[in-house]
Formats: C-alpha cells, sequence, structure tokens
C-alpha cells in the first residue's frame, strides 16, 4: 500500500495551490460581491494555458494526461481559494471527459481541445431540467428528427457556466414511448445556435461568480451529426459521467472545508478572551480535532475513488461515498469554523461567511446527498441478495 | 551553447523551524520543499535564453540533496531545462558553502559549460557564496545581484542592484557566471502537460563521493531561535493618569512627539 503522491501529482497540487494564492485568491472575495465577471474569466483563461481544464484528458486532444488523481488534488487547491472558480473548472475537465468518452473523433477534434486551451471559457453539462432534478430520466425536453436534423424544444434548469459556454453537452428525449431511462440521447450544441436561448440567471446563495442559468430550445435545430454516442443511449452516459464529476465537487467541497478549518484555527490562536487564547479551550480543541479528522477521510476517500478511476477499476459507489462523506464533512467544518470566530466568522470581513454560503450547494449538486446514499446503499445490497 | 542553472531545494519559509538533535541545524520532520525563490529566476532567465537560442542549446539543471530535491529538479525540467544532475547527498545541511561550491565545480570541470545562472542566495542558508565561489573556482567572469538579463555574441549584459535603488550595467564574456536576484523576471508556473513530460528527460545521479574533494571551512556550531523578548508594558489606572504615561513611554521610546 502506498498513500504517497507521485512527484508530478505533488507538482501539479503545488501549482495549483501557488496559482490560487497569487492570482485567484486575492479576487475571490471581490467576484463574490461584484458583477464584473471578468477577473473570472481572465483566470480561467490563465487556467486552461496551463493545463487545467482537461486534467484527465489524452494530450492529442489538448489535454494534460495529468489522471483522476491530480484532478482532484487541483480541484482542492482550487477550491481553498475560489468556489466560483474551481466549480466552473471540474465542470469544464467533466465536459471534455463525457466528450472524450462517447464522442466520434470528429466531435472530440472539434470541441475538447477548445476547451482545454481556453478557447471556450466553458463547456456546459445541460441535464437537469426543472421537472428533473435528482430523477434526470425524467426529463422531457425533446429531440425530434427532421431529415438530417434534430428540433430541440423544451428546457434545462440550474446550468453551470451557460452564459460563456462554446458547447453544451444536451440530453433529450428521442423515444417518448421507450421505458424511463431507454430513449434519451446525448447532443453537442454549440453556444449561439440559434433557437438555443440563455434564460435567466439564478441569484443563489454562494458561488456567485459562476453562471448558473436557465437553458431554453425553442425549435433548436441542430445536424444529425451532432448527437453524441448511439440513439436512445444517452442516459447511460449521462450516469456514468456524473460519477466522475463527484469526484471533483468532493474535492471543491475539501479544499472550502481545509480553508475554513485552516483560518478558524489560526484565529483561535490568536483571540485572546477570559485572559487567555481560545485555542486553550477545550471546546475548540474538540472542533479542530473533529474538523480536521473528518476532512483527513474524506481525502483519503476523494483519493480512493479518484484511484480507481484512474486505474480503470469500478468506483460508482466509492465516488459517491466520497461526494457524500467530503461535502457533509465540509459543511460541518464551515460550521464548526463560524463558530470559533463567533460574531465576527459571520460578517464579511472573515472568508468564514463565504465559505459556508459556498460550500452549502456541495451536498446538492452532482447528486443530492440523499441520491449518493441511494446509489451507494444500491451497490452494497445487490451484493447482499 | 551548454547552459547551467545550479538549484537549491528549501523548506517553506512560512514553515515553524525546530533545531535538529545536534541543535546545527533545523529539523526537516514535517517541513514542506519548494525551489527556493532566487533559483526560480535562475532556471526562469535560463530557460528564456534556451528558447532565444534554439536548437544547438543545452540547458541542464544541477541540484545536491536527497531523493526530496528531486521534485524541485523535475519543475526545473517542467519549466523548460532539457536535462538534470541530481548529485545524491543525504548530509547536505551539513557542508559549507566551500564544499558545495567545490561539489559542483568538479561537476563541471571539462563540461565546457558557458554560462552558469544560480540563485543569489538561498533562503534558508542564505550565505550567498556558492554562486561567486564556483565562479572562482572555475576561473568564469561573474557579477551578481542581477535584475536584468541580456547575451549577444559571447557576451552577457547583466543589469544589477547596488544599494539604494541604484543600478549598474555589467559586460562578462563568456564563460560566465550570474546570481539572480527578485525582480529580474517573474518564473512561469510549469505546465501540467509540461510536468508530465518531465517524466521523460534524463535525470543523471552522481553519489555525491565522487565529487567530494574539499574540506569544511566553515562549521555551524549552532541553530536557534532568538531569545524570547519581554512582553509588552501593561499601563493601569485611570484614563488621565494613563494618557500621561503613553505620552512619557513615546517621547523616551520613539520618535513620534518629538
Amino acid at each position: 500500500m502506498f498513500l504517497d503522491l507521485t512527484e508530478e501529482q505533488k507538482l501539479i497540487q503545488d501549482t495549483a495551490r501557488d496559482f490560487a494564492k497569487a492570482e485567484l485568491e486575492p479576487v475571490a472575495a471581490e467576484l463574490d460581491q461584484g458583477d464584473d465577471r471578468a477577473p473570472l474569466m481572465a483566470n480561467l483563461k490563465k487556467l486552461a494555458e496551463l493545463g487545467f481544464m482537461g486534467l484527465n484528458v489524452k494530450g492529442e486532444y489538448g489535454g494534460s494526461e495529468a489522471g483522476v488523481i491530480a484532478f482532484s488534488l487541483a480541484i482542492t487547491e482550487i477550491a481553498r481559494a475560489c468556489a466560483s472558480t474551481a466549480v466552473t473548472v471540474s465542470v469544464n475537465n467533466m465536459v471534455c471527459e463525457v466528450i472524450q468518452a462517447v464522442g466520434n473523433e470528429e466531435q472530440k477534434m472539434a470541441y475538447i481541445p477548445k476547451i482545454c486551451s481556453g478557447e471556450y471559457a466553458a463547456g456546459g453539462f445541460g441535464l437537469t431540467e426543472p421537472g428533473a432534478g435528482s430523477d434526470p430520466s425524467g426529463m422531457s425536453t425533446q429531440a425530434v428528427r427532421d431529415g438530417d436534423f434534430y428540433v430541440l424544444n423544451g428546457s434545462k434548469i440550474f446550468i453551470t457556466s451557460a452564459p460563456y459556454a462554446g458547447v453544451f453537452v444536451v440530453w433529450a428525449v428521442t423515444d417518448k414511448d421507450a421505458p424511463k431511462g431507454k430513449g434519451i440521447s446525448c447532443f453537442l450544441i454549440e453556444g449561439g445556435t440559434p433557437g438555443l436561448i440563455i434564460g435567466k440567471e439564478e441569484k443563489k446563495m454562494g458561488q456567485h461568480a459562476s453562471a448558473t442559468n436557465e437553458l431554453i430550445f425553442d425549435n433548436c435545430r441542430v445536424p444529425a451529426s451532432a448527437m453524441m454516442g448511439k440513439l436512445n443511449d444517452g442516459f447511460r452516459i449521462a450516469v456514468a459521467e456524473l460519477t466522475g464529476g463527484r469526484i471533483g465537487i468532493g474535492s471543491l467541497a475539501l479544499g472550502l472545508g481545509l480553508a475554513a478549518m485552516d483560518h478558524a484555527t489560526k484565529y483561535s490562536t490568536e483571540r485572546t478572551q477570559f485572559g487567555q487564547k481560545i485555542s486553550n479551550f477545550q471546546a475548540l480543541q474538540w472542533m479542530v480535532a473533529d474538523g480536521y479528522t473528518e476532512l483527513e477521510a474524506a481525502r483519503l476517500l476523494l483519493m480512493s475513488a479518484a484511484w480507481r478511476k484512474e486505474n480503470g477499476k469500478s468506483f460508482a459507489k466509492e465516488a459517491s461515498m466520497a461526494k457524500l462523506f467530503a461535502t457533509e464533512s465540509a459543511n460541518r467544518a464551515c460550521y464548526s469554523a463560524m463558530q470559533m470566530l463567533g460574531g465576527y466568522g459571520y460578517t464579511q470581513d472573515y472568508p468564514i461567511e463565504r465559505f459556508t454560503r459556498d460550500v452549502r450547494i456541495t451536498a446538492i449538486y452532482e447528486g443530492t446527498s440523499e441520491i449518493q446514499r441511494l446509489i451507494i446503499s444500491r451497490e452494497i445490497l445487490r451484493n447482499f441478495s | 551553447m551548454k547552459l547551467l542553472v545550479c538549484i537549491k531545494q528549501v523548506p517553506d519559509l512560512e514553515s515553524r523551524f525546530k533545531p535538529d538533535a545536534a541543535g546545527v541545524w533545523y529539523n526537516e520532520t514535517d517541513l514542506a520543499f519548494r525551489m527556493n525563490e532566487y533559483d526560480e529566476y535562475a532556471v526562469e532567465q535560463a530557460v528564456q535564453l534556451r528558447e532565444k537560442l534554439g536548437e544547438g542549446t543545452e540547458l541542464t539543471v544541477l541540484s545536491i540533496g536527497p531523493d526530496r530535491v528531486v521534485e524541485a529538479i523535475k519543475k526545473a525540467l517542467a519549466m523548460g531545462c532539457d536535462n538534470a544532475v541530481h548529485i545524491q547527498d543525504t548530509a547536505v545541511s551539513a557542508k559549507d558553502p566551500w564544499q558545495i561550491a567545490s561539489i559542483i565545480s568538479t561537476y563541471v570541470q571539462g563540461k565546457n559549460f558557458d554560462l552558469i545562472f544560480t540563485g543569489m542566495q538561498s533562503q534558508d542558508r542564505g550565505s550567498a557564496q556558492v554562486g561567486v565561489t564556483v565562479a572562482e573556482q572555475l576561473g568564469f567572469a561573474c557579477t551578481t545581484t542581477i535584475v536584468g538579463f541580456d547575451y549577444a555574441d559571447g557576451t552577457v549584459t547583466a543589469k544589477r542592484e547596488l544599494e539604494g535603488g541604484i543600478k549598474g550595467v555589467v559586460k562578462l564574456k563568456t564563460p560566465a557566471l550570474v546570481t539572480c536576484q527578485l525582480g529580474l523576471n517573474v518564473p512561469r508556473y510549469p505546465t501540467l502537460p509540461n510536468i508530465m513530460k518531465a517524466k521523460r528527460k534524463e535525470i543523471t545521479a552522481i553519489p555525491v563521493a565522487d565529487l567530494l574533494t574539499a574540506d569544511l571551512l566553515a562549521t555551524t556550531t549552532s541553530f536557534h531561535p532568538p531569545a524570547k523578548k519581554g512582553g509588552g508594558i501593561v499601563l493601569e489606572g485611570d484614563v488621565g493618569e494613563l494618557v500621561d504615561k503613553v505620552i512619557a513611554i513615546l517621547k523616551d521610546k520613539t520618535a513620534v512627539l518629538r
């Protein structure tokens, strides 16, 4: 058993950490509070040039071929500084990976290099609908064949990076009479395609700099060649790719949890009450111990899931366990961190308030904690029946 | 043209340092290591020159230390060095700058390097002796603390930082050695594809015993934090009295009320 990182993984972690500290952290609070997304766009471009948009993507498509462990490490380091940047990077990687996994050569060459190089600021993942969240197979967006085209009608919701995504992976029903989940296909649709309308941007609790929008398809015509993978085989693709994305979101939550605990622990060694440093009080010591213990366990679960994926082993259960535990631990860590700072933690003079808002969604998107438990228990019970 | 850049791996300076068991250097346990900041400027400048000169130029990175220094070497390779030399030494901290310089000079002898880049000093030892000593031992022209660099036709033109913000310009014929200062350039982040590709670049490992011929000239006899200063002064009494005391202290100990 070997638990240490390779030198390459350490260097990628260091590069991500150095970049996050120098470029992301100084603008994170401003991005959270302001309306100007320019610093985010500039940083996404730099991150793409450094190779962070296709960590687990082959070199021939412009990827870094650095693997899944490196992906997890990078997302954690970026999230320590700015969760909005981290979620964009995580989704971009997921979009690249889904195209790499199921696209044909032409589709791969057309889109992956553009996301990896930063020519496209982002890629979009269009699965969730107003009526189909935890149950995506219940989607209602339709794609109807019309000669050499498909015509899409319907809408998607909560689509990350929609206003600046160059391409969207979109799922739509192509056989509405098929059993649930068996009549869905997957399409690659470029931003700006007529009939693809970027709807209203959600006003969210956190991760403000990352845009989250409605997508509307109003007689959106795409060539039949825009279909990715086989007809009516799209849902399986979505499920498989979300599994990898869970490692990304778990890693993002870990970064936020660590950032919050580091900040609060340092504060506790400086803040004096009752004539002594508050870190002398056992109540805070236990928060420090519990917070870091849970985050270390989360880190190991993430590393295990990432290692399994990188080495071609089954990883659905492990990715769900890692996502569930990392995101819930990180939420608890942010809660404790705010307790440790007291009233100051609730103000925007300290970053804990932002971390606490940013971390909440991690237990919801890319599969809620409840869906993760469903997946985990199903995988386990399968072996008992 | 053959270029060499010498780098050292040092602890992250935000670390908490504790003396080692012998009390002559820091305890390495739990420290995170990274490339010495000034050496990053040296690597960046060497890589820029390597890129400018193109084909026919070879840039080698050299580091002395235990296995952990390979990480710093790989960073330099990812930044654009062509190949590397790792001089394996598990007791590098016990050597003085003279010995370190001698090891490098012994390696360089007969290899026809035209130009050597080093950091101005290391962030941990901070002697600022190794670069200049290597130049002296090899008979190379040398200039230090450079903040500007140009090379053409066998001549280095270096801008130097002098005291009080004054700058000087020095010209040197190769073979030459320069030591690099903050402000020379902004070191690039190694790109991820280059980090992965650096795996395929050659790292030659040489046991330090093969190159160590010089004796120690200076020994570090103690490593310790400074003695703790007394705590602040706590003033007590009513406000009027406190104000008088504060004013008296400010007049006595500082220049603000003079």
